[in-house]
């Protein structure tokens, strides 16, 4: 085995130079998409801790944001939203990385 | 009462409120039984065009057969993955939810849209065939029920007719022209389903007081005062008013943690559905790829924008219906608006071609799995085109008639497995092609033992669900729809350390292999060319 030359591929230690700029790439959009994924909700979440009821009234709710509740737009619209325009960041990138070459 | 394919799905996703829901769809196709002529004539010309379509596609290669010659366009390519998707989960069984769970049933939203950024960048990869299949036949099952339903309220048949009618349909134009044609045609469901879908909008916010301009914007001044609320009929008593108050706050449908587990679930399952996977593979290059991806996305969105609408109209006009009425969101709209009984009719189309399309990306995702992956890699590896491609058209009529079987006869507790769908696909499939494409160490060692950890989680969290454990229910740690945020991980952990464990044991050809696969997934020279120089040296 000691005189084959193997890929070696780890998300987290990547070694060769195309898959370094492509965990860049990857990990650039997760760590966007985990924000708006479990970010938005922990912050309704954290911003509802005060409501002695449970429900998660806050600021949040209250709010107005084109009519709509503000809690409700950032999950029904701003999420959805966030997502479409992640895949088009992706595509954007992955571009650049190909014309760099 | 026609439009029941995705509900059917859906009420399987939703499990809470599952069991009286297959009773009322036969129940509402039993009342009004009979033949409907303008409905029927806007559905048989459908079919035939879809046929026709399949016909002129006709392919005689394997690879057209399987990934539609590779000639889809990026815009085709993403309303083909809307097409699959939206039968799947969400032509009238969202707006439902919706309904019932208020802000809470948003994280089906999220989840099912957010598991697409997840596919975007970590997958690109092989497809384990076994669960590809068991997959591949809950979900049709499903759908041939839905399917069934339709033709038996249109064509006034009996339901096992009506399977078999829809069943030969869709084996027509699929063992015809393969994925080009069920491609193409995917492309005309798209247009038909989400037309179907947001028309009856425009009318219906004008009747709720609207301007009439754009009823994804405008719905939210009306959700507003639902929570003040004010309905059509004037305002809500107190108690009540504070019962949709309720429903539109964030935790009145369940806690943090279940949303955020909900949410994760559905989103890795997503990434790994089998169906969705093998569109990665319908398209030129990799670019179209991506691109299409991005399309599909944003036309799974239009649907996404739009089924709120319908639930918080819905809760204007009956804010207190229970499972009822949430059933029949989607149908009653229409009539509400007044649309008449020739857009009933393209609206049961709408929903029947949601239904067929899922089924035929299934079945040719199934029996790929089985021809391709097995047969021509396995099996027999020298066999030639034409005999692969042959066994390819067996397998899928073997499998149409596996889903025939079973949606004549569907065993109980159907709802329960489809639901099981997303886990299984998060908890399987997901681990497995990530870490084989990100962790070069992977190997079927590893995979197996994950995915056999996955399989073995989730079916025991739905055997508890089902016999009512604490622990597997919706308020419990571990909820059978739910149940990703936990098993996931781990399935990814045991991969990494059985793989490690067992590193010795690959065989050198094997590991050559795999090698190979992971230079063509990133990219890379092939062995013996020129390697790059090491780190760095590209620049970032």
């Amino acid at each position: 085995m000691t005189n084959k030359e193997r890929v070696q591929v780890n998300f987290f230690r990547p070694s060769a130079g195309p898959i370094k700029r492509e965990v860049t790439i990857a990990g650039t959009i997760i760590l966007f998409w985990a924000l708006l994924s479990f970010g938005i909700p922990t912050l309704i979440y954290l911003a509802g801790r005060g409501d002695p009821s449970g429900l998660g009234e806050s600021i949040l709710t209250r709010a107005r944001l084109f009519g709509f509740p503000l809690h409700y737009w950032l999950v029904a619209q701003g999420c959805t939203i966030g997502y479409v325009l992640l895949c088009k960041l992706y595509c954007v990138l992955w571009d650049k990385r190909a014309a760099k070459r | 009462m026609q439009l029941r394919p995705a509900s059917f799905v859906l009420t399987g996703v939703l499990l809470l409120i599952s069991a009286p829901v297959f009773a009322a769809g036969e129940e509402i196709y039993q009342v009004e039984p009979g033949f409907k002529l303008v409905p029927a004539i806007i559905m048989v010309t459908l079919l035939c065009v879809y046929i026709g379509v399949g016909f002129l596609s006709k392919v005689n290669e394997t690879s057209g057969y399987w990934v539609a010659g590779r000639g889809i366009g990026k815009y085709g390519n993403g309303a083909a993955i809307a097409s699959d998707w939206m039968s799947a989960a969400s032509f009238m069984g969202v707006a439902g939810l919706l309904y019932l769970k208020g802000w809470f049933g948003l994280g089906y939203i999220i989840g099912w849209t957010g598991g697409y950024v997840l596919l975007l960048c970590l997958l690109a990869a092989q497809i384990a065939a076994a669960v590809t299949v068991i997959i591949a036949i809950t979900y049709a099952t499903a759908q041939f029920k839905g399917i069934g339903l339709i033709c038996a309220w249109i064509f006034g048949m009996n339901y096992t007719a009506s399977v078999f009618f829809a069943a030969g349909v869709v084996c027509a134009y699929m063992l015809i022209s393969g994925m080009a044609g069920v491609t193409r045609n995917q492309q005309i469901q798209y247009v038909v389903l989400i037309s179907a879908f947001i028309i009856p909008l425009w009318v219906l916010i004008r009747k709720a007081g609207g301007t009439g301009i754009l009823p994804q914007l405008e719905y939210g001044s009306i959700l507003s005062g639902l929570m003040q609320g004010k309905v059509a009929a004037g305002h809500l008593a107190a108690a009540e008013a504070e019962k949709v108050r309720e429903a539109y706050l964030p935790w009145g449908g369940g806690n943090f943690y279940q949303f955020i587990a909900l949410v994760f679930t559905l989103m890795v399952g997503t990434a790994g559905l089998p169906h969705i996977m093998i569109r990665f593979y319908t398209v030129k290059n990799e670019d179209v790829a991506r691109k299409s991806v991005l399309w599909g996305l944003f036309f799974i969105g239009l649907l996404y924008w739009s089924s709120p609408v319908y639930a918080a109209m819905g809760r204007f006009w009956n804010p207190l219906g229970g499972q009822a009425v949430a059933d029949v969101i989607i149908l009653s709209a229409p009539e509400k608006a007044g649309l008449g009984i020739a857009f009933i009719g393209y609206l049961a189309s709408g929903a029947m071609a949601a239904g067929l399309s899922t089924v035929a990306g299934l079945l040719v995702a199934g029996a790929s799995a089985i021809a391709h992956d097995w047969y021509a890699t396995v099996f027999k590896p020298d066999c030639t085109d034409r005999q692969a491609l042959l066994v390819g058209r067996i397998f899928t009529a073997l499998l149409c008639g596996i889903v025939i079987l079973t949606a004549l006869n569907p065993p109980a507790l159907i709802a329960q497995i489809v639901a099981m769908a997303f886990a299984i696909a998060g908890n399987t499939i997901f681990p497995a092609v990530v870490l084989a494409v990100w962790y070069g160490k992977a190997n079927k060692y590893g995979a197996l033992a994950g995915m056999v950890w996955g399989l073995g989680m989730t079916l025991l969290a739905m055997a508890g669900w089902i016999a009512k454990i604490p622990f597997f229910g919706a308020e419990g740690l571990l909820p059978a729809t739910s149940s990703a945020l936990i098993v996931c991980p781990l399935a990814f952990l045991i991969n990494i350390v059985v793989s490690n464990l067992t590193q010795s044991r690959v065989s050198d050809e094997s590991a050559d292999k795999m090698d190979n696969i992971l230079r063509k997934l990133h990219n890379l020279p092939a062995k013996g060319e020129e390697k790059p120089a090491g780190e760095g040296a590209f620049g970032q």
